[in-house]
């Protein structure tokens, strides 16, 4: 057994709280589960040693949190530090039709509500994913009631210090007819490792907004993923933006269990430095009508090293679903490092799919054009590049985000090219 | 305003220009003839810096300043520009959005405020209807899927936004039938004002029946091998570049 994983399954053992009937299942599971190297294909590209190497100081020091308000968004804030809970939430004033209770404190109801959500959505081959269930105390229960339209988007907050390890997770229930807008937005740079998984059921005829900010840099490491099932007539448009730290993974699913739901996953991720980002995708459509649109676009420069793995599945049953995926890259420097693979299986025959994986570089004789026209080098590569990356950025529907985000992209994406 | 002395340049090691001599006052029109292969377009590039020609012996003066020296940018900053023979298309950027932005970086290098959205749009719709393109040019991605004629009046276009001293034009008569030839000269000259120079870069004489030059020049086997006035282009058209002789002949063989 790996030492790693063995001390995760001797932390889980020792917890005892409600979870732990869930707790005990996925122990059992990590019990089994093989330590991933290089010739487990989900883990082919990404190497887990900066985590085994990582040397954490124990003891939950709760830093300070900086929040950063975004003008315009008028969000419900719950702030996690080291994945604990620093917001008050009886202190909010939460709209009509809207529950948040921390995993922490709930009540019977709530239980319930957990109870029914907790791992159902989130598939069990994903590693960390069991290794949150195992380690995780803390986190969210938010319920939205049928037909309740929840105009105040939920921004979850997690920040990670310097040479702590968080575990936290988030369960979301959109009832029938209900809406809402949720944010989850991680970040931190020092030597630490957060684990953050979210479970969205989104009900019959119900619209998620979500977006999955995913800024952890330099030794911050991040392992995490979002994972959707969507009932009849249900909608969900979702947004990842991902920086990159020495290990930083997502693992996205997105599960048609109700016919006709409509789907919108875009992704972004602008990597420099020696950063690390991997993204893995899985879209299942289970029952036929339903559609989906994947776009993942990434920048990588330096020494920087891109996966993205997208995977299609359309089961036997899934007739006429529509169903894209698109992956563009821009490699801007020879030695960083890309590596893309859509993924399709299709089961059934009268369906419409469409997918396709670019890498692009810059051409001299374009960079070229542009400089003899006066224009500098760094704008003339931002004119070039930085386009297919502000289309998506401009497709998320939440614009007071959007403008928060543009000019931040942008100097991330100079400050690549510089070096 | 341009001093080009024994200008010797190369490409992938081969030798192209074999020591070049010019000298371009301000308000000039000088134009440039000579057989395909004879070094033109290379002239052009190697002036507006583009990478991978090679300078190996020679200086280049430009409004006093070594150009030789200067960034691609720079040069464009300093007034130089140049009216490609294949100009590139690049679908994603908008023409109007590049012409904005290499306006305003060229007013910004010469301490001129920036224009605003309204103000370069005006501008660069008098443009467009001045080398007879629809506005719709301005939307599209720069040359993404434009003719070889609307290629070369987009390229006129920039000229007359960008007001630069010295012009360079490769070729922008070649392909166009008589009626685009009359845009391209009459855009080149309403701009000619006593200070600004230009080189015309050409195959035929035909464009020079309408852009009257002050100078013209044989270029051939990578050197300057004649000098004369307007007259010198109707001999070439009458008799071809045969009279070149030894020289030229020694580098078709080779
Ligand atoms: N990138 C290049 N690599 C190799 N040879 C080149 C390159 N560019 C131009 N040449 C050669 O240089 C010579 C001059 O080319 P060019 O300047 O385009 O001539 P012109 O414009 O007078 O027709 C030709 O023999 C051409 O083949
Ligand atoms: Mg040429």
């Amino acid at each position: 057994m790996n030492q790693w994983l063995q001390q995760v399954i001797d932390r889980g053992q020792a917890i005892d709280d409600w979870l732990s009937p869930h707790r005990a299942q996925s122990l059992e599971a990590l019990g089994k589960a093989k330590w991933p190297n290089r010739r487990v294909e989900s883990w082919k590209y990404t190497s887990l040693a900066p985590l085994e190497q990582l040397e954490l100081s124990p003891g939950s020091a709760v830093g300070e949190a900086i929040i950063e308000d975004i003008e315009g968004l008028n969000s419900l804030d719950l702030v996690f530090v080291n994945g604990k809970l620093q917001s008050d939430i009886s202190l909010l004033v939460l709209p009509q039709g809207l529950h948040i209770s921390s995993l922490q404190d709930v009540s019977v109801k709530e239980k319930n509500t957990a109870n029914a959500l907790f791992s159902k959505i989130k598939p069990q081959r994903h590693l960390f994913g069991l290794v949150n269930d195992a380690l995780a105390e803390d986190g969210l229960i938010i319920d939205i009631d049928a037909n309740s339209k929840i105009e105040q988007p939920i921004r979850i907050i997690n920040i990670s210090s310097d040479g702590q390890e968080s575990h936290h997770r988030v369960l979301v229930r959109l009832g029938s007819h209900a809406s809402a807008t949720v944010i989850e937005h991680g970040q931190g740079e020092q030597a630490s490792l957060s684990t953050g998984f979210a479970e969205y059921d989104i009900g019959e005829q119900a619209y998620l907004e979500h977006y999955r900010l995913a800024m952890h840099t330099h030794q911050a490491i991040h392992i995490g993923g979002c994972h959707f099932s969507l009932q009849q007539k249900s909608q969900l448009n979702s947004t990842l933006i991902a920086y990159g730290s020495e290990l930083s993974r997502m693992d996205v699913d997105i599960i048609h269990n109700g016919e006709h739901a409509k789907a919108k996953f875009n992704a972004v991720y602008l990597l420099g430095e020696a950063e690390h980002f991997d993204l893995h995708s899985t879209i299942e459509h289970v029952v036929p009508n339903g559609t989906t649109k994947e776009n993942a676009r990434g920048i990588v420069g330096d020494k920087a090293k891109a996966v993205f793995n997208g995977r299609i599945h359309i089961h036997r049953n899934a007739q006429k679903t529509l169903a894209e995926l698109h992956n563009r890259n821009l490699l801007l420097s020879r030695r960083g490092q890309i590596n893309t693979k859509p993924e399709l299986e299709i089961y059934a025959d009268d369906v419409l799919c469409a997918h396709g994986a670019t890498v692009a570089e810059t051409e001299e004789e374009t960079l070229y054009y542009l400089l003899s026209r006066g224009i500098s080098r760094s704008q003339a590569l931002v004119m070039l590049n930085f386009g297919f990356i502000q289309e998506l950025v401009d497709q998320m529907p939440n614009q007071h985000l959007a403008q928060w985000l543009k000019p931040q992209l942008h100097s991330r994406f100079v400050e690549m090219e510089v070096k | 305003m341009l001093k080009i002395n024994n200008l010797h340049a190369s490409v992938e090691q081969k030798e192209i220009l074999k020591g070049l001599n010019l000298d371009i006052k301000p308000g000039e029109v000088h134009a440039i003839m000579g057989p395909n292969g004879a070094g033109k377009s290379t002239l052009g590039y190697i002036l507006s810096g583009r990478e991978g020609y090679e300078v190996s012996e020679g200086q280049v003066e430009f409004h006093g300043e070594d150009l030789l020296d200067m960034a691609i940018e720079e040069r464009a900053h300093k007034g130089l520009f140049l009216a490609f023979q294949y100009p590139v298309e690049i679908p994603g950027v908008s023409n109007m959005a590049f012409m904005k932005e290499s306006v305003n970086a060229i007013r910004e290098q010469r301490g001129e405020t920036p224009l605003t959205a309204t103000e370069f749009l005006k501008k660069a719709k008098e443009a467009c209807k001045q080398v007879q393109l629809s506005l719709d040019f301005l939307k599209r991605g720069v040359n993404e899927g434009f003719s070889g004629g609307e290629k070369k009046r987009n390229e006129i276009m920039q000229m007359i936004l960008l007001e630069p001293s010295l012009c360079i034009l490769d070729e922008s008569d070649s392909g166009l039938d008589i009626d685009a030839l009359q845009v391209v000269a009459n855009g080149v000259n309403s701009q000619r004002d006593g200070k600004r120079s230009f080189i015309i870069i050409t195959h035929y004489q035909r464009l020079l029946d309408y852009i009257k030059p002050d100078y013209v020049h044989i270029l051939a086997n990578g050197k300057v091998v004649k000098s004369g006035d307007a007259s010198l282009a109707t001999d070439v058209e009458k008799e071809g570049y045969a009279f070149l002789g030894q020289d030229n002949a020694e580098e078709k063989n080779a």
